[in-house]
C-alpha cells in the first residue's frame, strides 16, 4: 500500500461488482481505474470521495481540458504534497502558512523514542510532513543533543517497506473494525470472568499513559495477570535494588563527578536507558584542560569488550562469574564485609586489588562502583554497598523511585509461560513484544503457545509472534503516534506523531483502549487525558510538547538520610533457601547480625547461598591455574601460555558463554534495519552477522581461524556458529549476541546469523557456564569493514598519559619532521570568507559510531549489503576505525572516527580528469557528482581512503518509501560516481543562506555537521579555524592537536586531539 | 645496432633466390589467392568466441557497473588498467620497430615493419576501450575532452589521466597513419593483380590513386619519414604519460619518479613479445619464411633480451631506492610485494622477466623457435603479472591500516581481459588476410638491393 492511499471508510463506500462489470462492458477505450470502488463508481464512493477530497470529488466529472489545466498546477505540486496526509486529528492545510514554516527549510518537532521502554529526547526533522532525521533534544537529560545509534535508526524504520501494513486475522488480511468488534467481545467475555485467563506481555514501560492504561486494565480484569518481558539480564539490576534497599529503586549516575570509576563488568557508556548522557558525562571528567590538570581514571573489569572497556585506562579481562569473586574481594578491602570462602587472588588481580582498593579509598565520595546489567542480583547489590560505605551516594550516585511501572506480581516471561503450559492462559496480548523469537529456549515459547487459545500481537512488524497470532495488529511507529515516556532519571515527555500512520497502525494506546472498552479511543486523546493534571492547560501542554520534556518530572532523589539508603556494613550469605529473590530478599534486610568484619550497627545484605555460589563450580583445580596463566598472558609468552591452556581445554577446562544483546540490533527487533545491520560492530568492526567471539589464546589452542564454525553445547543445546577472534576477550569467555538468526523479520533481517536464542535459558539468560566447543571444519564468510588493526608503527592515533601530557603538552607532535603545514610547492589556497575545519578530540571519541550511523542518515548513504561489504565496497562517509595496541590478550584499543580531511593541498582533486572534485573558497573539497565520470584515481589517490563509490546501483531508487525518507537537500547518488564526506555541506548552505539574508557572518555553533550534532561525548567540532574565536579554532589550538599522516604535506583540515589516558602508577609498570 | 650483432653468422634476413616477383607473388598472394584454411578459420573461430565473451562482458558492465569487476576501496583499479598498459606496451614495441628501425635505415626490418604496425594499431585500439569502460560512467568518456562545453567546463589539466587520453588519440591517429601510408603502395599492387572486380575496386579506393609515379614515391618517402619522426618521440612521451598515471600519486609504489623510463622498457619489452608471438605462427600459416627468416626472430629475440634487461635494471633500481629512502610505507610495501599475501604476484613477474629470458643469450635458443614463442608468451605473460603487481601491491596496503584490503578478480575481470585478447587476435586475423602483411615494396627494395651486392 502506498503512503498515499487513503484509508476507504468503513461504510457507505461498497464495491459493486456488477455495477462495474456493467460499467466497463457499456464502455468504449480504455478505462483507468485506481480502485475497485472507483471502478464501480456508486455515488457512495464519489460521497465519499468528496468528503475526503473535496476537489478531487469534483475532478472525477471533470472534462478533458479541465483535467489538462490542474494536471500542470498538480505537477507543480506534486513535489509538496506526494508524500503523505497530514494527521487525521488537527488537520491545518496551509490556509496560511504556519508561522515558522519556510518552504525548503525543515521544523524541527521534538518527540521521544525509547529503547528498552526508556525514553531519549530527540529533535526529528520534517520536511514537508516526512521525517527524514533524528537529532538529540538538549533539553532532554537523556540527550543532551546526542542520541545512540538507535534513535538515528529510528528513521530508517519509519520508512522500512516491510513493516506491517495490515491488520491479519488467522493469516487473512482484515480490518480494524473486525478487530475492535472481536476486542469487545472479547473484553465482554473478560468482563464477566473478571479478566481469568487473560494475560498482558509488553516490553519494559515507562509509558505513565500505557502504565495507566495497564492499570485500569488490572482494575478492570482483576484476574488478569501483566508481564514484562526484558532483554537477556535485564532484571538483576532491578532485583539487586530490591534486594539492597527492599525496594526496586532506580540507580541514576553522576559521571561528571567521579574521579575514580570501577565498573565492573559494567557499560555505562552504552547504557540502554542513560548510555548518551552518561558518556557525555563520562567524557566532561576525561578533559586535563577543562579540569585544571585532573582526569577521571577507569577501570574496567570484564570478560568480554565493550565501550566502557574500550574507553577504560586499564582493564582486566576476567571470567564472567569471576567478577564477582572479584567484587567480593574488593568489598573486603575497602570495609565492606564479604563472605569468606571465595579463593585468594593471585598474581594481577591481587596487584589490581590493590591498587583498585586504594584508588577507591583515595576518592570517597567522588568514586563509583558500578555492576553491569548481567551480574547476578547479589553482586547489584555488593555494588550498592560498596558505593555507600565509600560515601558516593548522593554525590556521584544516587536513587530514585522506579522509573519503570512495574506489575504487582511480575512473574516474567518463565512465570507466562509456566502458565501458558498449565492450561491458564485463555488469552495473551503480546504488545511490542516478539515472544516467539527472542525468548529462551528452555521456555520453548512456541510449544506452550500451542495451550493458548487466543493470541494478540501488536508490533511493528510481521514477526515470528505476529505470524501465529490469532490477531495481528501493526503498530504505529513511535513517529507516528501519540504517547510519552520517562528517562532514566524519571524526566516524562510526551511524543508526538511527525505523520500519520503509513500503514494505518495503532499505538498501544489504541489498541488497549480498545480491549478495555475506554471511552477514549484516540491516541492524542488517551495522552491528553493523562497528562490533564500535570498540564491542565494548551499553554503548558504544548510548551511540554515544544521542549520535548515535561517540566519539573524528574523523579527526585531519595534522600541520602532517608532510611532507604542507610549505609550497608556488607552482604552475608544465608543458607541457600528457595525463592530468595525479588520482594522476599528485602525481608532479609536489617537484621543485627552481620558477618565478620561488619562494621557494628550496620545492616547486612543477605544474601542466599544458592544465589552466590552461581560459581561454585569454578573451585576447581582448574581455575587456579587459568588465573595464574591469566597473569602472564600479557608479558609475551602469549603463544606458550596458549599451548599451555590447549592441554588444560582437552583436560575438561571450561568455558563459559554470554549472551548480549546484539551492539546495532539489539534483541533483534532492529534486525530489518539495513543501517544498523550494516554499522560495523564496535572492536569486531563485522557486519551483517554475529559471531562466537573467542579469545586469542582460545582460538589459538583450539586452532581456530575467524569464520571457522563451531559448534557450541551448552545445557544441552547446541548452536553452529562461526568464530571471530576477539583481543581482550576473557581467555575462556565466549560471547555471542542475540537479536540474529530472525525467522521472520522482514527482507532484511531474515536468516542473518546465528540464533543464539537457542542457547539461552531462563534461569541465567545472560551467561552459561559449561560450555563446550568443536570446531566442524566449515567456515564461514564474514563481512567486516576494518580487517587490519594493528597500527604498523604509523603514528595515526597518538596518545599519551596524563603525567606526559603535563610534563609537556606537546607530546602528540613532539616527534613530527615536518611542521604543521609542510613545505610546498602549490601555492597555498586563497583565503575565502570562511575555513571550514573539523577538530575531533580522541580523547572523548568512545567509538560508538553514533556518527557513521547519523551521517548515514543526513547524508542518503545507501545500504549495500553483506555481499558487497565483504568486497570492501562499505559506503559509510565516516568510519570509526579501531586499532589495538600492545598484546593480543589485553591490548588497549583506541577508536579513530575518520571522516574526510578536507586536505588544503588535496591528492584527489589533483588527479581527477574532468574536475570533478574541486576545492571552494572556504576550504571544502568537493565532490561534483554530476560532473564524476568515475575514473577512482581520487580514491586511489587518498591516503585516508574516505572516499566511497558507487561500483553498483546502490541507492534505492524505486522503493517511494525510501525516496521519501531522503534528506532533501543531499543528491541521491547514481552508480559509477565518487562520493565522500562534504562536511554537510548542506547545513553549511543554509547556515549561509540565513546569514546572508540577516546580513551577518554565520555564527559559530550555528552549522552542526551531522556527525557532531550525533556525538553523545561531543569529540567532534566544526566551524570556522580563521575566526579565532570559535570553538573548533581554539580546539586545534591545544597542544594535543595533530594532524594524520601530516608528513605527506596534505595540509588536512580535519585534525585530531591526541588521546590521553590516566593510568594508575600502581598498575602501569607491567604491561596490562 | 648491427655492430652489436656483428659477431654472430650473418644469416640472410630474405632467403637467396627472392626477387621482385617473387616476393610480389607470395606476399600478396595470401591476399588475393590463398585459399581460406582451416587452421585460420579455427584461428579466427575461437578469436570471436572469446570477442564474444568480451561483448556480452562490455554489455553486462554497461548495464550493471564496474562493480561487476572485484574491485574495492582501496583497490579501485585492477585487471581494466593492467589490461590497458598492457595492450599499449605491446603497441609500443610495433612502433619502435617500424619507425626507429625506420628512421635508422634497418632495411631489414621491411618484412615485419608492417606485422609490427597493424600489431601496434590494433593493441592500441584495444587498450582504448579500458580506460573507457573502466569508468564508472562510461558514456562519459568525452567529458575528458576539451569540447566547447555550455558551462564552459575544461578538463582539468594537472591530471595525468587527461593527458592519457591524449597520448591514446595521439598515438591511435599516428600509428594508423603510419600503417596506412606504409601500405599505400601494396594496396596499389593488390589493386592492379586482383582479378575481381569488387576487390579491385576496393583497394583501388583504398590505394588513393597511387600510380607509382616519382612523385608519389618521393612524397611517400618524405610522409613515411615525417611520421616516423613523430612516431619514435611518442613511444616515448605515451608511454612516459602511462607511468605518470601511477607516478603522479602518492601511492606507495607509484610515487616513483623512475617509472617512466622504467615503463618504455616494460613497453618496447612486452612488445618485442608480441611481436615474436605473432610472427612465429603468422610466417608458418601463410608460409612466410622466405621473409620472415631465422635471422628476424633471432634479431627481435636479442632485442626483446634487451629491453628485458633493461626493465630487470629498473626492478633493481626501484627497490634499491625503496630502502635507501626508507620511507616506512615505501618499506612497507615492498616488503609486502616480497613477502605479502601478493608475493605471488612478485615472484612469477621476476620468474618470467627476468629468469628465463636469460635463455636467450644462447644461439641455439634464438634459433629454436618453439622455444623463443615459449618465452616470448612467457614475457608477455609476466609483464601482465606486472602490471597488476605494480597497481594492486600498491593500492592494497597504503597508508590506512584500517582500510587495507584484498583483492580478488570476478569471472568478468577475466572475460574482458581474455575477451580483449580475442578482439585483437580477431581483427589481427581478419587484417592478415586483407591486406599485405608483409611490405611488399620494401621487400622488393631489399631484394633487389641483396641481389645487386651479390651479384
Amino acid at each position: 500500500m502506498s503512503p498515499m492511499k487513503p484509508t476507504l471508510p468503513e461504510t457507505d463506500v461498497g464495491f459493486d461488482a456488477g455495477a462495474a462489470r456493467e460499467r466497463l462492458a457499456a464502455t468504449r477505450g480504455p478505462v483507468y481505474w485506481r480502485s475497485l470502488e472507483e471502478l464501480a463508481d456508486s455515488e457512495g464512493f464519489r460521497r465519499w470521495l468528496r468528503q475526503q477530497n473535496p476537489g478531487l470529488g469534483e475532478a472525477l466529472l471533470m472534462d478533458r481540458r479541465g483535467f489538462l489545466k490542474l494536471l500542470g498546477a498538480s505537477l507543480a505540486l506534486a513535489g509538496l504534497a506526494a508524500c503523505s496526509h497530514p494527521p487525521q486529528t488537527e488537520i491545518v492545510p496551509y490556509v496560511h502558512k504556519p508561522i515558522g514554516q519556510v518552504d525548503g527549510l525543515p521544523r524541527y518537532f521534538a518527540t521521544v523514542l525509547t529503547r528498552e521502554g526508556y525514553a531519549q529526547g530527540v529533535l526529528v526533522a520534517d520536511h514537508q510532513g516526512r521525517p527524514t532525521k533524528a537529532e538529540g533534544n538538549p533539553g532532554h537529560p537523556a540527550s543532551l543533543g546526542g542520541t545512540d545509534i538507535f534513535a538515528q535508526a529510528s528513521i530508517l524504520q519509519l520508512w522500512d517497506p516491510d513493516r506491517s501494513q495490515s491488520v491479519r486475522h488467522r493469516g487473512v488480511t482484515s480490518t480494524w473494525d473486525d478487530f475492535v468488534a472481536a476486542a469487545l467481545a472479547m473484553s465482554a467475555r473478560f468482563a464477566r470472568s473478571g479478566g481469568e485467563g487473560l494475560h498482558v506481555l509488553t516490553g519494559p514501560v515507562t509509558s505513565p499513559t500505557l502504565a495507566a492504561q495497564l492499570d485500569a486494565l488490572g482494575r478492570r480484569f482483576p484476574n488478569s495477570r501483566w508481564h514484562v518481558q526484558r532483554p537477556a539480564g535485564g532484571r538483576n539490576a532491578h532485583d539487586g535494588a530490591q534486594l539492597a534497599f527492599g525496594k526496586p529503586l532506580s540507580t541514576r549516575l553522576h559521571l561528571e563527578r567521579a574521579r575514580v570509576i570501577v565498573a565492573l563488568d559494567a557499560d555505562p557508556l552504552s547504557d540502554p536507558a542513560a548510555g548518551v548522557r552518561y558518556a557525555r558525562d563520562y567524557a566532561t571528567t576525561r578533559s586535563p584542560d577543562r579540569n585544571r590538570g585532573a582526569m577521571s581514571r577507569l577501570y574496567a573489569v570484564e570478560p568480554t569488550p565493550s565501550l566502557t572497556g574500550l574507553a577504560a585506562d586499564h582493564r582486566l579481562p576476567l571470567a564472567f562469574p569471576e567478577v564477582g569473586r572479584f567484587a567480593l574481594q574488593l568489598a573486603g578491602k575497602i570495609g565492606v564485609a564479604a563472605p569468606a570462602g571465595a579463593a585468594p587472588a593471585a598474581g594481577e588481580q591481587a596487584r589490581w586489588l590493590d591498587a583498585l582498593a586504594a584508588d577507591l579509598q583515595a576518592h570517597q565520595g567522588a568514586a563509583l562502583v558500578l555492576v553491569g546489567a548481567s551480574q547476578p542480583p547479589w553482586l547489584h547489590a555488593l555494588g550498592h554497598a560498596m558505593n555507600a560505605a565509600l560515601g558516593n551516594v548522593g554525590k556521584t550516585i544516587d536513587y530514585g523511585a522506579p522509573v519503570e511501572a512495574l506489575p504487582a506480581d511480575d512473574a516474567g516471561l518463565p512465570g507466562l509461560v509456566a502458565a501458558m503450559r498449565a492450561g491458564k492462559v485463555d488469552t495473551l496480548l503480546a504488545l511490542e513484544v516478539n515472544p516467539v523469537y527472542a525468548a529462551p529456549a528452555d521456555l520453548d515459547f512456541a510449544t506452550a503457545l500451542k495451550h493458548v487459545p487466543h493470541l494478540l500481537h501488536l508490533g511493528l512488524y510481521l514477526d515470528e509472534t505476529g505470524e501465529v497470532a490469532e490477531w495481528h495488529l501493526p503498530q504505529a511507529h513511535a513517529l507516528e503516534a501519540w504517547s510519552d515516556a520517562r528517562a532514566f532519571d524519571g524526566t516524562a515527555s510526551i511524543a508526538q506523531p511527525l505523520i500519520a500512520p503509513l500503514y494505518d497502525g495503532k499505538s498501544v494506546h489504541e489498541v488497549l483502549a480498545a480491549f478495555t472498552g475506554d471511552d477514549l479511543f484516540e491516541g492524542h486523546a488517551l495522552v491528553r487525558r493523562q497528562w490533564r493534571a500535570a498540564l491542565p492547560d494548551d499553554k503548558s501542554w504544548n510548551d511540554a510538547l515544544q521542549a520535548g520534556v515535561v517540566p519539573n518530572s524528574a523523579l527526585p532523589a531519595v534522600a541520602t538520610s532517608h532510611p532507604d539508603l542507610a549505609p550497608r556494613g556488607g552482604i552475608s550469605v544465608i543458607p541457600a533457601k528457595a525463592g530468595l529473590r525479588g520482594p522476599d530478599a528485602g525481608a532479609n534486610i536489617g537484621e543485627a547480625v552481620g558477618p565478620k568484619g561488619a562494621p557494628q550497627g550496620r545492616r547486612v545484605i543477605h544474601v542466599a547461598a544458592g544465589e552466590i555460589e552461581t560459581d561454585s563450580g569454578l573451585r576447581r583445580n582448574g581455575e587456579q591455574k587459568a588465573v595464574d596463566s591469566f597473569s602472564q598472558a600479557g608479558s609475551g609468552k602469549h603463544e606458550t601460555n596458549a599451548e599451555g591452556r590447549v592441554a588444560e581445554g582437552e583436560n575438561g577446562e571450561r568455558l563459559e558463554l554470554l549472551l548480549r544483546p546484539d551492539p546495532t540490533i539489539g534483541d533483534g527487533r532492529w534486525a530489518n534495519n539495513g543501517w544498523l545491520q550494516e554499522l560495523p560492530k564496535p572492536l569486531t568492526q563485522l557486519t551483517w552477522d554475529n559471531a562466537a567471539l573467542v579469545s586469542p589464546a582460545l582460538a589459538a589452542g583450539r586452532k581456530l581461524k575467524n569464520g571457522d564454525m563451531i559448534e557450541l553445547r551448552a545445557q544441552g543445546r547446541t548452536l553452529e556458529v562461526p568464530v571471530w577472534i576477539v583481543p581482550g576477550q576473557a581467555t575462556r569467555t565466549i560471547t555471542l549476541h542475540l537479536g540474529y538468526g530472525r525467522r521472520s523479520a522482514g527482507h532484511v533481517g531474515d536468516g542473518r546469523g546465528f540464533d543464539a536464542y537457542a542457547l539461552q535459558t531462563s534461569a541465567s539468560p545472560g551467561w552459561a557456564g559449561d560450555v563446550a566447543i568443536t570446531a566442524t571444519g566449515r567456515h564461514y564468510p564474514f563481512a567486516g569493514t576494518q580487517h587490519h588493526f594493528n597500527m604498523e608503527g604509523r603514528d595515526l592515533v597518538r596518545e599519551g598519559t596524563l603525567a606526559e601530557y603535563l610534563h609537556d603538552p606537546h607530546f602528540a607532535t613532539a616527534h613530527d619532521r615536518y611542521p604543521p603545514d609542510p613545505p610546498s610547492l602549490y601555492p597555498d589556497q586563497p583565503p575565502g570568507e570562511y575555513a571550514w575545519g573539523m577538530s575531533i578530540d580522541l580523547n572523548a571519541c568512545i567509538g560508538c559510531k553514533a556518527c557513521t550511523i547519523a551521517c548515514q542518515a543526513e547524508n542518503n548513504i545507501p545500504v549495500v549489503g553483506k555481499d558487497q561489504v565483504r568486497m570492501g565496497r562499505e559506503m559509510h562517509w565516516i568510519r570509526v576505525d579501531h586499532y589495538h595496541v600492545g598484546g593480543a590478550d589485553n591490548p588497549r584499543t583506541v577508536s579513530q572516527p575518520v571522516p574526510c580531511m578536507m586536505c588544503e593541498h588535496a591528492p584527489c582533486e589533483l588527479v581527477c580528469p574532468v574536475g570533478a572534485t574541486v576545492h571552494d573558497s572556504e576550504g571544502l573539497n568537493l565532490q561534483v557528482y554530476n560532473r564524476c565520470v568515475g575514473t577512482r584515481f581520487c580514491s586511489n589517490n587518498c591516503p585516508y581512503k574516505v572516499r566511497r563509490f558507487n561500483f553498483l546501483q546502490y541507492a534505492d531508487k524505486t522503493t517511494p518509501q525510501l525516496m521519501a525518507m531522503r534528506t532533501p537537500e543531499v543528491s541521491v547518488r547514481r552508480r559509477g560516481v565518487m562520493e565522500k564526506c562534504t562536511y554537510c555541506i548542506q547545513r553549511i548552505e543554509t547556515a549561509h543562506i540565513q546569514a546572508d539574508k540577516e546580513s551577518r557572518r554565520i555564527r559559530d555553533g550555528e552549522v552542526l555537521t551531522a556527525c557532531q550534532a550525533v556525538c553523545p561525548t561531543s569529540a567532534i567540532r566544526f566551524g570556522d579555524i580563521s575566526d579565532k574565536q570559535s570553538g573548533v579554532a581554539k580546539a586545534k589550538n591545544s597542544p594535543r592537536n595533530y594532524a594524520m599522516l601530516n608528513e605527506l604535506g596534505t595540509r588536512p583540515r580535519t585534525t585530531y586531539l591526541a588521546r590521553l589516558r590516566n593510568p594508575n602508577p600502581a598498575l602501569e609498570d607491567k604491561p596490562a | 645496432m648491427s655492430t652489436v650483432f656483428s659477431r654472430e653468422p650473418q644469416l640472410p634476413v630474405i632467403a637467396p633466390g627472392e626477387n621482385a616477383l617473387s616476393v610480389t607473388r607470395s606476399v600478396s598472394g595470401v591476399v588475393l589467392k590463398l585459399p581460406v584454411g582451416l587452421r585460420w578459420m579455427g584461428s579466427l573461430g575461437f578469436a570471436m568466441m572469446l570477442t564474444g565473451i568480451f561483448l556480452v562482458g562490455i554489455c553486462w558492465l554497461l548495464y550493471a557497473g564496474v562493480g561487476i569487476w572485484g574491485l574495492n576501496i582501496p583497490v579501485a583499479w585492477a585487471f581494466a588498467i593492467t589490461n590497458y598498459v598492457w595492450w599499449i606496451a605491446i603497441g609500443m614495441g610495433g612502433t619502435f620497430i617500424s619507425a626507429a628501425m625506420y628512421v635508422t635505415r634497418q632495411d631489414w626490418r621491411a618484412s615485419i615493419n608492417r606485422l609490427a604496425e597493424s600489431m601496434t594499431v590494433f593493441a592500441v585500439a584495444v587498450s582504448g576501450l579500458f580506460p573507457i569502460f573502466h569508468l564508472g560512467r562510461p558514456w562519459f568518456f568525452y567529458w575528458l575532452f576539451p569540447y566547447p562545453d555550455i558551462m564552459d567546463l575544461w578538463p582539468q589539466w594537472r591530471s595525468s589521466l587527461e593527458w592519457d587520453f591524449w597520448a591514446i588519440i595521439a598515438y591511435l591517429i599516428v600509428s594508423i597513419a603510419f600503417l596506412y601510408v606504409g601500405m599505400l603502395p601494396d594496396l596499389a599492387t593488390l589493386r592492379d593483380r586482383a582479378r575481381r572486380r569488387l576487390l579491385a575496386i576496393f583497394y583501388g579506393l583504398l590505394a588513393l590513386g597511387w600510380r607509382g609515379e616519382a612523385q608519389h614515391w618521393r612524397r611517400l618517402e618524405s610522409v613515411t619519414l615525417m611520421l616516423a619522426g613523430l612516431s619514435v618521440p611518442l613511444v616515448f612521451s605515451v608511454h612516459s604519460m602511462v607511468a605518470l598515471d601511477f607516478s603522479e600519486g602518492l601511492v606507495p609504489g607509484w610515487h616513483s619518479t623512475i617509472f617512466p623510463p622504467y615503463f618504455i622498457a616494460g613497453a618496447l619489452f612486452s612488445g618485442f613479445g608480441m611481436v615474436l608471438v605473432l610472427a612465429i605462427p603468422m610466417r608458418r600459416l601463410f608460409g612466410l619464411q622466405a621473409y620472415l627468416t631465422d635471422r628476424h626472430i633471432s634479431v627481435i629475440a636479442k632485442l626483446m633480451l634487451a629491453a628485458g634487461l633493461w626493465i630487470d635494471y629498473s626492478y633493481a633500481s626501484e627497490i634499491f631506492t625503496v630502502f635507501y629512502s626508507m620511507d616506512k610505507f615505501d618499506v612497507r610495501m615492498e616488503m609486502n610485494r616480497f613477502l605479502g599475501p601478493y608475493a605471488w604476484l612478485f615472484w612469477s613477474t621476476m620468474a618470467f622477466n627476468f629468469v628465463q629470458i636469460q635463455l636467450l643469450w644462447f644461439e641455439r635458443v634464438r634459433r629454436n623457435h618453439v622455444a623463443v614463442f615459449v618465452i616470448a608468451l612467457g614475457v608477455l605473460y609476466g609483464m601482465w603479472l606486472e602490471r597488476l603487481m605494480l597497481i594492486v601491491t600498491s593500492l592494497y596496503q597504503d597508508f590506512m591500516p584500517s582500510a587495507w584490503g584484498m583483492f580478488y578478480p570476478t569471472f568478468w575481470d577475466f572475460a574482458f581481459l581474455f575477451g580483449s585478447v580475442g578482439l585483437f587476435l580477431s581483427l589481427y586475423l581478419v587484417f592478415s588476410r586483407l591486406m599485405p602483411m608483409l611490405s611488399m615494396y620494401e621487400l622488393r627494395k631489399l631484394a633487389h638491393k641483396r641481389n645487386e651486392v651479390e651479384g
